[in-house]
């Protein structure tokens, strides 16, 4: 994946004197355009730190994926973590991973599957009352190794299915360069959001594989609005340099990007902030994708078909042979 | 031109609207008023006649609970009460100990909607177990292990066949694969090897001969054989889980086939997961064997608990699937028994062996799969009685001699349900508690208000009158895809659910708002009110539907990989590009031509 950056990097900084030299300084559209390549720019680095986030940490897969047991409770006070660690230690044998919440007062323990000591109700009311503390049980998940592989396996399948949907639909709707943008627009949202959890280390599980799916939809949604605004664009406006017209459609559809992004993320925060613990990797996947979906719909996907030489007398063309087809 | 600007009415689109906002609103409604607990109870026997209602009230409310209502129907008495969930198995467990054995006592659920809402075939949207708590498994069904006992049945038949035509030299044994037959013959015996394997395909259908040279061959079943019988395995496995569950009482459990091998099963309402572990997962069988004659081959043999070696004839007399009705009692010692009821096979199969066998033993052997130190499943079993028949029976008779009360209850609930043929094992097991769920359904739906919120006040701010137009038709979306849900069966709301309604909220605007945009503009271009509205509804269109469909193909996709929670968001968020298509583009477009807003364009914006 990094090589493949790399080698889009420096095919960029080639197109990019180009650019330079069409759009003249004077230009209304010369500081517009200017942000927009800086914004270009932004996210061809953005992929690049998350292709080296997810190479060198990794995801952080959780229980979906991995197997194993986890055990979820709530103490009615609050309870300084190291001392539960310790207290679960004298208890527990083997290894476990204790994390907390809501101020201390929600804990999972994780343990891999085959643990010898495997948490159950009678240990729990066992070790609420050797401990003294008041213990209630939530949740108690356990998931067999085999199907956490599975699991990566079809989730991996399903990334993949739903690029080469999205490819086949967008080739047959748009013109192949349209298409590659819209689909490196969707490379880097999917990309960015995996390096984000690779770099904080969150816990990447099945609701968070939702998400990322979620992500490559709402990409696609911004990068074809904006397509049908450039096609649309292209066919009317014949003087203007392409820069022109990516930027003059980039901008009419502005609004309407910040506008949907702004609502989405509006709600996508009020999951994240009230949906509570179980939705909170899931809303964190969907705000990031949102954000930088926003900005690889306005900086790339129409970016790349003006870097990969798309023109207005390809549309113009088309146009015609149209209109000669609609005449009885 | 003349023609667009004639002004058209919308009479059936107004027809088409609201029919469907009423249907799909009266669907939506009883969900919330949600759920009230419930309890059946019903006759083992069907001749037997309910206890009265009068006395049903009174048992449950000796345990201080409110009984609301009481439902009876020809079978059964729904008694809807007023409590939790502790409440409900308080008032399960005095219902069993006041009525006995006689009757069942299974745990479910009432809509808590008003009547004539139920009336009219009209229940609320289905909880996840995320939001209602409960118990989750899945299961594996070990085709594997039941494709090597086939084989090794197929292994004996073919021993007997060639046992039965004294076919001397010839010789079967199960490859150390336990995948295939080898079969090893003299170089004369090339025309009965064609016999016994034409005999064998009668007997066994799908099984095939491959020569690999005069003096080798092979039997194995044919791949579609395979197939058939692992699809035969899958059904055989869940009907019998479907029973068990039922015997455990427990009405609105979700089975379902997940993938090749394996079935999940939902138990919502569940607290103790080991009692329903125990029976879920139990893959005990009962056979019944005749002793094997002196020149019999492929005779099993078996240790009884004397140390006694027994030889058994290799095919049972029955099975455990023969058996139509099992209880568990205590004989006059005391001892625990499980008394048996033979279907018709069964029972005929039965008293022709018992006639010809009075005097003989009958040896009855309890099969069970456990997992070994290695982690294999491997198949104990065990001799729990040989008894002599002391007359001809018939389909009705008992198995004496069993450890407890508990072990006996079990087997006779086991054996009621059905047995399973391959061995299953637990791969993955989830138990939520109900408080958490409450809380779920808490955060959800303040997530949902709360996004709502914002996006119905900033849209109406930004766009004024075409906002609330598009505010209203929000809040259609949101009744049509609570209603649509509520409707379609097999659609479970979870938590992820809630969260890709919340998204639907905020995403569905988008439609609005690529009309209003495009609008906008084309009253800048100088169109007038009524022409820019038009063609604004005309011309996004195109871009609306390609926006949707993307997204449609990633829900369908999620929809067809995922399980559990990926499947409750795919469900919700395919489900809202319908509704929000409907009500973004036909409604809103509908309610903008009879409300008819004026679209103010600023003069320096106009653009010839």
């Amino acid at each position: 994946m990094s090589a493949n950056t790399l080698k889009n990097e420096t095919s960029m900084q080639e197109a990019t004197n180009t650019i330079s030299q069409s759009t003249g300084v004077h230009s209304p559209m010369a500081m517009f355009s200017k942000l927009r390549l800086a914004g270009f720019y932004l996210a061809i680095s953005l992929m690049l730190l998350s292709a080296i986030g997810l190479g060198f940490k990794g995801l952080n897969l959780g229980l979906d994926f991995t197997g194993g047991y986890m055990t979820e409770f709530t103490t009615s006070q609050s309870i300084d973590k190291e001392q539960m660690q310790d207290q679960l230690a004298t208890h527990l044998t083997g290894d476990f991973e204790l994390n907390s919440s809501g101020a201390n007062t929600q804990w999972t323990i994780r343990q891999a599957d085959g643990a010898d000591h495997v948490i159950d109700k009678d240990w729990l009311n066992n070790f609420a009352a050797q401990s003294g503390y008041d213990i209630s049980p939530q949740d108690s998940v356990y998931i067999g190794s085999q199907v956490g592989s599975e699991l990566i396996d079809n989730g991996g399948l399903a990334l993949i299915v739903a690029a080469i949907a999205m490819m086949i639909y967008l080739t047959w709707r748009f013109e192949w360069r349209l298409a590659c943008g819209s689909l490196m627009a969707l490379v880097h949202d999917v990309l960015v959001v995996l390096g984000l959890f690779a770099w904080l280390g969150l816990p990447f599980d099945l609701t968070v594989l939702a998400a990322v799916l979620a992500i490559i939809g709402y990409s696609l949604n911004d990068s074809i609005v904006i397509g049908d605004k450039l096609r649309e664009v292209m066919r009317a406006k014949t003087n203007m340099s392409m820069s022109d017209i990516v930027d003059t459609a980039v901008k009419s559809t502005l609004t309407r990007s910040l506008i949907t992004s702004g609502t989405t993320l509006a709600t996508i925060g009020a999951i994240w902030i009230f949906g509570g613990q179980p939705l909170q990797g899931f809303a964190i996947g969907l705000f990031a994708g949102v954000v930088f979906g926003t900005l690889s719909s306005i900086a790339v996907s129409a970016t790349i078909p003006q870097l990969i030489g798309l023109n207005p007398e390809f549309y113009q063309h088309r146009a015609q042979e149209l209109l000669l087809n609609d005449e009885p | 031109m003349r023609k667009t600007t004639a002004k058209p009415k919308y009479t059936w689109q107004i027809l088409v609207i609201i029919v469907t906002v009423i249907i799909l609103g009266l669907n939506a409604i009883p969900t919330f008023y949600g759920n009230h607990n419930a309890l059946l109870v019903s006759a083992v026997n069907p001749t037997q006649s309910l206890p009265n209602t009068q006395t049903l009230r009174n048992v449950v409310q000796q345990q201080n609970i409110n009984v609301e209502q009481i439902i009876n129907s020809e079978s059964s008495s729904k008694i809807v009460i007023d409590g939790d969930d502790d409440a409900l198995l308080a008032a399960q467990t005095q219902l069993k100990t006041t009525l006995g054995d006689d009757f069942q006592v299974r745990l479910g659920s009432q809509s808590a909607a008003p009547k004539w809402l139920q009336g009219m075939g009209m229940s609320p949207i289905k909880l996840g177990l995320d939001l209602s708590g409960g118990v989750l498994f899945v299961l594996e069904v070990d085709t594997n292990k039941a494709d090597q006992e086939r084989l090794g049945n197929a292994k004996d038949e073919a021993l007997q066949l060639i046992h039965d035509n004294g076919l001397r030299g010839m010789s079967v044994k199960l490859a150390d694969s336990q995948e295939k037959i080898n079969l090893h013959f003299l170089t004369h015996q090339a025309s009965q090897v064609k016999t016994v394997v034409n005999e064998l395909q009668q007997r066994l259908p799908g099984i095939t001969y491959t020569a690999s040279d005069d003096r080798d061959g092979t039997l194995v079943f044919s791949d579609q054989s395979v197939t058939t019988f692992h699809h035969e395995i899958m059904a055989q496995a869940l009907t019998t889980l479907r029973g068990r569950i039922e015997e455990l009482g427990i009405t609105e459990a979700v089975t379902q086939r997940q993938g090749q091998n394996r079935i999940r099963i939902e138990l919502p309402g569940v607290k103790d997961p080991e009692q329903a572990k125990r029976i879920i997962g139990a893959t005990a069988s009962l056979d019944f064997y005749e002793m094997a004659q002196s020149g019999t081959v492929g005779a099993k043999t078996f240790t009884d608990e004397n140390g006694r070696r027994l030889r058994l004839a290799p095919k049972p007399i029955f099975t455990g699937s023969n058996i139509e009705n099992a209880t568990s009692g205590r004989d006059d010692m005391g001892i625990a028994l499980v008394n048996l009821a033979l279907d018709g096979i069964g029972g005929k199969k039965m008293s022709d062996f018992s006639k010809d066998n009075i005097g003989n033993p009958m040896v009855t052997i309890f099969s069970e799969y456990h997992k070994n130190s290695a982690d294999e499943m491997v198949k104990s079993s065990k001799v729990i009685s040989v008894a002599t028949i002391q007359s001809q029976l018939g389909n009705r008779f008992s198995i004496t001699n069993l450890d407890s009360p508990q072990a006996a209850s079990d087997l006779a609930l086991l054996l009621r349900a059905g047995s399973l043929d391959a061995p299953i094992t637990i791969v993955q097991q989830r138990t939520i508690q109900a408080s958490l769920g409450q809380e779920n359904v808490g955060n959800g739906i303040m997530a949902l208000a709360i996004g709502l919120g914002i996006t119905l006040v900033f849209m109406g701010l930004w766009y004024r009158k075409l906002g609330l137009i598009a505010n209203t038709s929000l809040v259609l979306n949101l009744v049509c895809l609570l209603g649509l849900m509520a409707l379609l069966p097999n659609v479970v709301l979870t938590l992820p659910g809630i969260a890709g309604l919340v998204l639907t909220v905020g995403m569905a605007v988008d439609t609005n708002v690529l009309i209003f945009e495009r609008i906008k503009e084309e009253r800048k271009r100088g169109r007038s009110n009524f022409l820019a509205i038009e063609t604004g509804y005309k011309e996004a269109f195109a871009t609306i539907l390609d926006a949707n469909v993307t997204t449609m193909i990633t829900a369908l996709i999620l929809l067809s990989i995922g399980y559990g929670p990926v499947k409750g968001f795919a469900m919700t968020l395919s489900l809202g590009i319908l509704t929000s298509m409907f009500t973004g583009v036909f409604v809103a477009h509908v309610l903008t031509s009879l409300v008819k807003p004026q679209i103010a364009v600023k003069h320096k914006e106009l653009r010839s």
